[in-house]
């Protein structure tokens, strides 16, 4: 019993951290705080859900469309709902404020959508059902193959940041955005790139996590949650802190809810960050800055 | 060759330069002197693109009117600013830094020749490649901002007050670095308040005031100009 809760925390936690990657990457580089990116995950839940069922594309194949589509969408939603934003803000913080503003309302009206379209209930759906055995645990195979998926896309993800052209002039932006345009990055064009790649990772999150997890339409914002918290727990804007980070909740809420009481895994989570920004206020991997 | 004519900025109600007129030779090092608050940095930040100047201004290198242009625009015409307080990216890696610099494209091609040509200039990169930035000493970070605007392969470097915070040695070697870079054919405006230095690697300066432009010369000339000696090289009638 013991494996078979770590092995669903760490499935759990490895989701958290690719949804926090993404959220991070929107936070770092756009510097849009995005109170609907949990919205963007459930869509592409239920995009998934579509596929599978009245479409018959398994969400494996389905992540071929899906991925280019959030980032296509995320793209249009930037430049449509975000990019008069960028243009009045004097500075940071107040983009920061309008962003939260603006992406609150853009939550309601993705949430409405939703709801009209498939209700309140709960929704889940049937694809690589049978159990594997690993390491003495049984595991359902769909949790195993939303782990994989999640380590290949984390570790593409990472890699697209730390080692080619575009992903070191993304966390440029992120570092000093003034000096990015003496380099000659059009740092209006990297923002709107980080948005959509992070809106991208959010419908990776979503799909993935619709494979094992039945989810309805007012998840979204609990998603927006446990990115944030992962974030800011892991230290803003690094990747290997929410990495950690994401995997300690995850494997903190599966171990807490197969030997205590499920009801008790949100409490868990706040507990331990608040544990974090206790000890550590600017997160597990994050450097005190001004 | 960069070619400043007519040109005015404000900040609000505040004029920091009044039709300033100043050119730039490929080759050359020219020497900008003056005052804490009497525009220096405006200009540079003008010709970069980071503030827009009045209506009325024209700044042309090599036929681009740079007025027209976006920050990341200018810099593929072939200027590249090292700006007050360096500007490097603290996070990344000195080697990551040096390759930013050649995010421009009109750099791409040549960026395995120029990482050899900065490290030819500042050798004591070379084993610091992989270190962040930040955790460099003061002339080190000014060696990653020079070797980085460098590696955009400029026509024409603009570099503001690099000597601030150096030791005389480390001031001296900067300098030194100065003088082979124009050696390449790249013209150099210096911003500087070292005028005792940056006189001696120079070959022409302009003396700056209140926002406008008070008198040019040959460095030679400038060197033995009392009014210079007086405000600039402490050596005042006394
Ligand atoms: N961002 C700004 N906002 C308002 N005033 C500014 C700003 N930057 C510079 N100034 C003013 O413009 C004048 C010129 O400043 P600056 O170009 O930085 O001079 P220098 O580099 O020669 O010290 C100064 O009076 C300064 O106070
Ligand atoms: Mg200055």
């Amino acid at each position: 019993m013991f494996s078979y809760a770590l092995f669903s925390g760490i499935t759990l936690g490895g989701m958290y951290a690719l949804v926090a990657m993404g959220l991070t990457l929107q936070y770092g580089v756009s510097r849009i705080m995005n109170l609907a990116y949990g919205e963007l995950v459930i869509v592409a839940s239920f995009v998934a859900f579509v596929f599978m069922t009245s479409v018959g594309i398994n969400p494996l194949v389905g992540l071929l469309i899906i991925i280019p589509a959030s980032f296509v969408l995320n793209w249009v939603i930037y430049r449509i709902l975000l990019t008069p934003l960028v243009a009045r803000a004097k500075n940071r913080g107040m983009l920061e404020v309008d962003s939260i503003l603006a992406t609150f309302g853009l939550l309601f009206i993705v949430q409405g959508v939703l709801l009209v379209w498939f209700g309140g209930n709960y929704y889940s759906y049937d694809f690589l059902n049978n159990a594997v055995d690993i390491f003495g645990a049984t595991i359902a195979a769909n949790r195993l193959v939303a782990l994989g998926f999640a380590v290949v896309i984390g570790l593409g993800f990472y890699l697209i940041l730390t080692r080619t052209r575009m992903g070191t002039a993304l966390r440029a932006v992120a570092v000093d955005p003034t000096s990015a345009r003496l380099v000659a990055i059009d740092v209006n064009f990297a923002s709107c790139f980080a948005f959509a790649l992070g809106g991208a990772m959010a419908a990776v999150g979503g799909v993935l996590v619709s494979m094992f997890l039945t989810f309805s339409t007012s998840m979204g914002v609990v998603f927006t949650m446990k990115a944030l918290i992962v974030v800011i727990m892991g230290g803003v804007g690094n990747m290997l802190g929410a990495l950690i980070a994401g995997l300690i909740l995850g494997v903190a809420e599966s171990l807490v809810a197969t030997y205590i009481d499920p009801g008790l895994t949100i409490a868990v989570t706040y507990v331990i960050f608040l544990l974090v920004l206790l000890i550590k206020p600017s997160g597990l991997f994050g450097r005190a800055t001004s | 060759m960069l070619d400043i004519k007519n040109l005015s900025v404000s900040y609000g109600k505040h004029a920091a330069l009044r039709e300033v007129d100043l050119t730039v030779d490929r080759g050359e090092i020219v020497v900008m002197l003056g005052a804490n608050g009497a525009g220096k940095s405006s200009l540079l930040k003008a010709c970069a693109g980071l503030i827009t100047p009045h209506d009325g201004t024209h700044i042309d290198l090599s036929g681009n009117e740079l007025t027209a242009l976006s920050a990341h625009k200018i810099v593929e015409t072939g200027l590249a600013l090292v700006p007050e307080g360096r500007g490097i990216f603290g996070e990344l890696t000195v080697r990551e830094n040096l390759a930013l610099g050649a995010f421009a494209k009109r750099a791409r091609a040549a960026e395995k020749q120029n990482l050899d040509r900065v490290i030819d200039l500042f050798p004591k990169l070379a084993e610091r490649l992989d270190q962040a930035a930040r955790t460099m000493s003061g002339g080190e970070q000014q060696m990653v901002a020079i070797g980085r605007a460098l590696m955009s392969n400029p026509d024409i470097l603009l570099l503001d007050e690099p000597s601030l915070g150096l030791s005389p040695i480390m001031t001296g070697e900067l300098f030194k670095a100065l003088a082979a870079i124009r050696k390449t054919g790249v013209g150099v405006l210096l911003v500087e308040q070292n005028a005792h230095q940056s006189l001696a690697i120079s070959d022409r300066g302009y003396l700056i005031e209140n926002g406008a432009i008070t008198g040019q010369d040959t460095a030679k000339a400038l060197q033995s100009d009392p009014a210079v000696q007086k405000a600039f090289l402490g050596l005042g009638a006394a």
